[in-house]
C-alpha cells in the first residue's frame, strides 16, 4: 500500500459573489485510504470539491495532484456527481454511461476498442449492473443508479475518486457494495475522498476524515480525528439535533 | 395528378426537393444536440440574428452566395458569443440574455435592408429571407447545402464522444479533460451552418420547427442517443419531402407546409408511440387496472370459501367492483384456469396464486409494521396495493429480512407452503447427502445460492440442523441457511427424507 501524499491543498479560499465558502484551508492526502468528507450544510466539502477539479475560480491557495496542478492531472482524478445532478432522462444506456469512464484515455480521432468494452462489463460484473446493460438510465432504482456511475469511475482507472455523497437515496445492499469497492480500491493504493452526511456509519467506512466547516476543523486517521470534541467543532449551532440522533452523548 | 409528375420532372422542383432533404437531414442531427442542451430558443434566436450578416456582406461584396453565407455565420457565432457572455457576466436570466441579443440582431438587420433599398435602389426580399423560397434554390445553393449537411454529419461522427458527454454531464466532461467550452462554440458554428444552409427552404421563422420537431419526435421514440439521432434525420427528411410535395399539390407556401408536416408527425408520435405515447400510457394504466381488479376478485372468492360463505352480489359490493369489471374479471379467472368454468370455486391453481396473494399482503403488513414502525391501522391500505406489485424475489427477500414470521400484525396466518419444491433440501436427514437440482424455483433461490457460492448438479451433505437453521459441508466449506430458506430448495436426495411432520 502506498503512503505517498497524492494531493496537497495550501491556503486554499472560495468565494461566491463576495460570500466566503472557504477559507484558509489546509490539507493534505495520503494515497491508499478512504476519507470521509464531514461537514453540515453549508460547510463547502462540494465547494472543495470543486475547487479540487477545477471547475471553480478559487480566491487564494494552492492545490496539486501528484505534485502537479489538476489540468495536467485530469485522468487520474474521477468525479462521480450527486445522483440529483443527473439529467436522469437522456437517452443513455447503462452501458453507454460506464463506457464514459473510458473517454478520457481517447485520443480525439480513435474509436473505443474491444478491450475498452472489456474494461466497462468488468466494471458492470463487479458492481452487479450487467444484466442492466440496455436499460435507460431512468428506468434504474436508486441503488442501481449509483452502481452505473460507480462502474464507469471504476472503468475510468484514475488514481483519485471524487465520490459527493453516493450513499443517498440508495438501498442496504447498494450501500454495502459500494463501501466493498471503496475498500478494495484503497487496499490497491487508489484514494478516496467521500463527501458524507450519516455520522453512525463514520467510523466503519472510513479510514481517515476531514472535518471542515467552512474552515478546517480536523483532519486525520478516524480514531484520533472523529472526536466527541472535534465533532462537536464542526456541528457547532447543530448540537442539539445531535444529541437527539445520540450520534454525540449529552455531556 | 399528371400535371403533379410533370412538375416533379422540372429542374427546379428537383432542386428544391433535394435542398429540403438535406436541410430535413442536417436540422434532424443538430436538433438532438440542441434539445437536449435546452438551447431550442437559441436555435431561434441564431435564426434570426443572421440577418444584419446578409446585410454586411451584400454592403462589402454585392450579391453573391458565398458572401452571404460567410457574413451569416460570422453574424451567427456572434450571437452565440454575446449571447453565452451575458449568461456568463451579466447577472441576466438566461432566456432574457437570449432575447435582448437577437432581437437586436434582427433589427439591426431590418433597419440594413430598408437602408439598402432606399439608397442603393436594391430590393432584397424580407419575406423570403422570413418563410423561405425553396423554389428558387439555384445551383451553387444546392451545392452549398450539400456541403454543409456533409460538414455537419462528419462533425458529429467523428465528435460523437464529445459531443454525447458534454451534452448529458458538462461538468463531469470538464473533470474529464474535454474542452466543453469550444465544444459548445463549435456545436454554435454547426448551428449557424445549419441555420444559413436552411434560410432558402424553410426561412429564419421555421428554422426552428426543423432544429426541434424532429428530435422532441425522436426522443419519444427511443432511449439510445444514436438511435434517437439517426430517427430524428429521418424524420427532419421525411417532414421536408412529405411537406414540399403537399405545398406543391395544394399549391402553397413549402416553409410553413413542411412545419406543420413536421408537427403532424410530432402529435402521432405523442399519441401512439409504442412506449412513452400517451395511448401506449393509457393502456398500460387499463391493463394493471384490471389485473388489480381481477386478482381482488380472486382474492374475495378464495376469502368466501374459506369461510364457507356463498358467494353474491354482496361480495361484488364490497369489493366497489362495477359489473361489467366483475363479468370482465371472472372471464379473465377462468382463461387463467383460475377458476373452474362452471361455478365460481377456484381451481388449484387458482388457490394457490390467491395464496400468493395473501402472503404477499400479509408479508408487507408485518414489514411495515415491523420495520417501518407503521400502525397496524395505517399498513392495511397501503397492502393493498402491493400486493399486486410486489415481485416474488422482492417478497423472499422480505420474508427473509423478517425472520420468516408465522403471523401478520392483525395475528393472521402467512401462507407459507407456496412453490414448494418436489424435493426440498430442509427434508433432508442429518448426515446424508443430496445433490443440487439445477431447477430452482424462482430469483430469489437461484440468486440466494449464488450468494452462498453453491453451484447446481454438486453435493451438499447435511451436519446439522435446529430449529430455524440447516449446517451443511460444501466442498469442506460449512454454509448454514435457514431452514425456512432450504424449504425452498430443490435438491436430489442421495438418502432418506424426514418424515412429514
Amino acid at each position: 500500500m502506498s503512503t505517498s501524499t497524492v494531493m496537497t491543498i495550501e491556503d486554499l479560499s472560495v468565494s461566491y459573489e463576495r460570500k466566503r465558502v472557504l477559507s484558509n484551508i489546509y490539507l493534505r492526502i495520503e494515497g491508499g485510504h478512504v476519507y470521509g468528507i464531514l461537514g453540515p450544510n453549508g460547510a463547502g466539502k462540494s465547494t472543495l470539491f470543486k475547487a479540487i477539479l477545477g471547475l471553480i475560480e478559487v480566491s487564494a491557495g494552492d492545490i496539486k495532484v501528484n505534485k502537479l496542478p489538476i489540468e495536467a492531472q485530469r485522468k487520474e482524478v474521477v468525479y462521480v456527481p450527486q445522483k440529483t445532478d443527473v439529467d436522469w432522462n437522456f437517452p443513455a444506456t447503462v452501458l453507454d454511461v460506464v463506457l464514459m469512464g473510458r473517454y478520457p484515455h481517447k485520443k480525439v480521432f480513435s474509436r473505443l476498442s474491444s478491450a475498452d468494452r472489456a474494461k466497462a462489463n468488468a466494471a458492470m460484473e463487479e458492481l452487479d449492473i450487467t444484466a442492466l446493460a440496455k436499460r435507460q438510465i431512468g428506468e434504474l432504482s436508486g441503488g442501481q443508479q449509483q452502481r452505473v456511475f460507480l462502474a464507469r469511475a471504476l472503468c475510468q482507472e484514475a488514481d483519485i475518486f471524487l465520490l459527493d455523497e453516493p450513499f443517498v437515496g440508495v438501498d442496504i445492499t447498494t450501500e454495502e457494495k459500494i463501501v466493498q469497492v471503496l475498500k478494495r480500491l484503497a487496499s490497491e493504493g487508489k484514494t478516496l475522498l467521500v463527501v458524507h452526511h450519516d455520522l453512525s456509519t463514520v467510523t466503519t467506512y472510513f479510514d481517515q476524515v476531514v472535518l471542515l466547516n467552512q474552515r478546517m476543523i480536523a483532519y486525520g486517521p478516524t480514531e484520533h480525528t472523529f472526536t466527541e470534541d472535534n465533532i462537536a467543532k464542526t456541528y457547532s449551532g447543530q448540537l442539539p439535533i445531535l444529541h437527539q440522533m445520540g450520534v454525540i452523548d449529552g455531556k | 395528378m399528371i400535371d403533379f409528375l410533370n412538375i416533379l420532372q422540372e429542374t427546379w422542383a428537383v432542386r428544391a426537393l433535394l435542398a429540403s432533404s438535406l436541410v430535413g437531414i442536417m436540422c434532424g442531427i443538430l436538433g438532438c444536440f440542441i434539445v437536449l442542451r435546452n438551447m431550442s430558443l437559441v436555435g431561434d434566436a441564431l435564426a434570426h440574428a443572421i440577418l444584419p450578416g446578409v446585410v454586411v456582406a451584400f454592403l462589402l461584396v454585392g450579391y453573391s452566395t458565398l458572401a452571404f453565407f460567410t457574413g451569416s455565420v460570422l453574424a451567427g457565432l456572434l450571437t452565440a458569443v454575446g449571447i453565452t457572455w451575458i449568461q456568463h457576466r451579466v447577472n441576466t436570466k438566461n432566456d432574457a440574455a437570449i432575447g435582448i441579443v437577437f432581437t437586436a440582431m434582427f433589427s439591426l438587420g431590418v433597419i440594413g435592408i430598408s437602408y439598402i433599398s432606399r439608397n442603393q435602389g436594391v430590393h432584397l426580399d424580407l419575406k423570403d429571407f422570413l418563410f423561405g423560397n425553396v423554389l428558387g434554390v439555384a445551383d451553387t445553393d444546392l451545392l452549398l447545402t450539400g456541403l454543409v449537411t456533409l460538414y455537419v454529419i462528419l462533425s458529429v461522427v467523428v465528435f460523437y464522444r464529445y459531443l454525447f458527454v458534454s451534452t448529458f454531464q458538462p461538468v463531469v466532461a470538464e473533470t474529464m479533460g474535454i474542452p466543453v467550452r469550444l465544444i459548445h462554440y463549435f456545436l454554435m458554428l454547426l448551428l449557424s451552418f445549419a441555420v444559413v444552409a436552411s434560410l432558402q427552404t424553410v426561412g429564419v421563422i421555421l428554422v426552428v420547427a426543423m432544429l426541434i420537431t424532429p428530435a422532441a419526435t425522436a426522443l419519444l421514440l427511443s432511449d439510445k442517443m444514436e438511435k434517437v439521432i439517426v430517427i430524428s434525420a429521418g424524420m427532419g427528411l421525411l417532414s421536408a419531402v412529405v411537406g414540399l410535395l403537399l405545398a406543391i399539390i395544394l399549391n402553397t407556401t413549402p416553409g410553413p407546409a413542411i412545419a406543420v408536416t413536421a408537427t403532424s408527425f410530432y402529435l402521432m408520435v405523442v399519441l401512439f408511440a409504442p412506449k412513452k405515447g400517451l395511448f401506449a400510457k393509457a393502456v398500460r394504466r387499463r391493463q394493471l387496472k384490471l389485473r388489480i381488479d381481477r386478482e381482488d376478485i380472486l382474492k374475495a372468492l378464495y376469502r368466501s370459501a374459506q369461510k364457507g360463505h356463498a358467494v353474491n352480489a354482496e361480495l361484488r359490493d364490497k369489493l366497489d367492483i362495477s359489473l361489467l369489471n366483475w363479468q370482465r374479471g371472472i372471464k379473465q379467472l377462468r382463461r387463467h384456469k383460475w377458476l373452474q368454468t362452471d361455478s365460481l370455486k377456484l381451481t388449484n391453481q387458482g388457490v394457490e396464486a390467491a395464496r400468493r396473494l395473501v402472503r404477499a399482503h400479509r408479508l408487507w403488513e408485518t414489514y411495515l409494521a415491523t420495520e417501518v414502525g407503521l400502525d397496524k391501522e395505517q399498513i392495511h391500505l397501503d397492502a393493498e396495493r402491493h400486493e399486486h406489485l410486489l415481485p416474488e424475489a422482492i417478497l423472499s427477500a422480505v420474508d427473509e429480512k423478517l425472520g420468516y414470521p408465522q403471523l401478520d400484525p392483525h395475528g393472521s396466518p402467512i401462507p407459507r407452503s407456496i412453490g414448494k419444491p418436489a424435493f426440498p433440501l430442509s427434508k433432508i436427514k442429518v448426515g446424508e447427502t443430496a445433490i443440487l437440482s439445477a431447477d430452482q424455483d424462482g430469483a430469489y433461490v437461484s440468486a440466494r445460492l449464488w450468494e452462498e457460492k453453491i453451484m447446481a448438479g454438486t453435493q451438499l451433505r447435511v451436519t446439522n440442523r435446529n430449529d430455524s437453521l440447516l449446517e451443511l459441508d460444501y466442498e469442506g466449506r460449512t454454509v448454514s441457511l435457514a431452514l425456512q430458506l432450504a424449504d425452498q430448495i430443490n435438491v436430489v436426495p442421495q438418502g432418506t427424507f424426514v418424515a412429514e411432520a
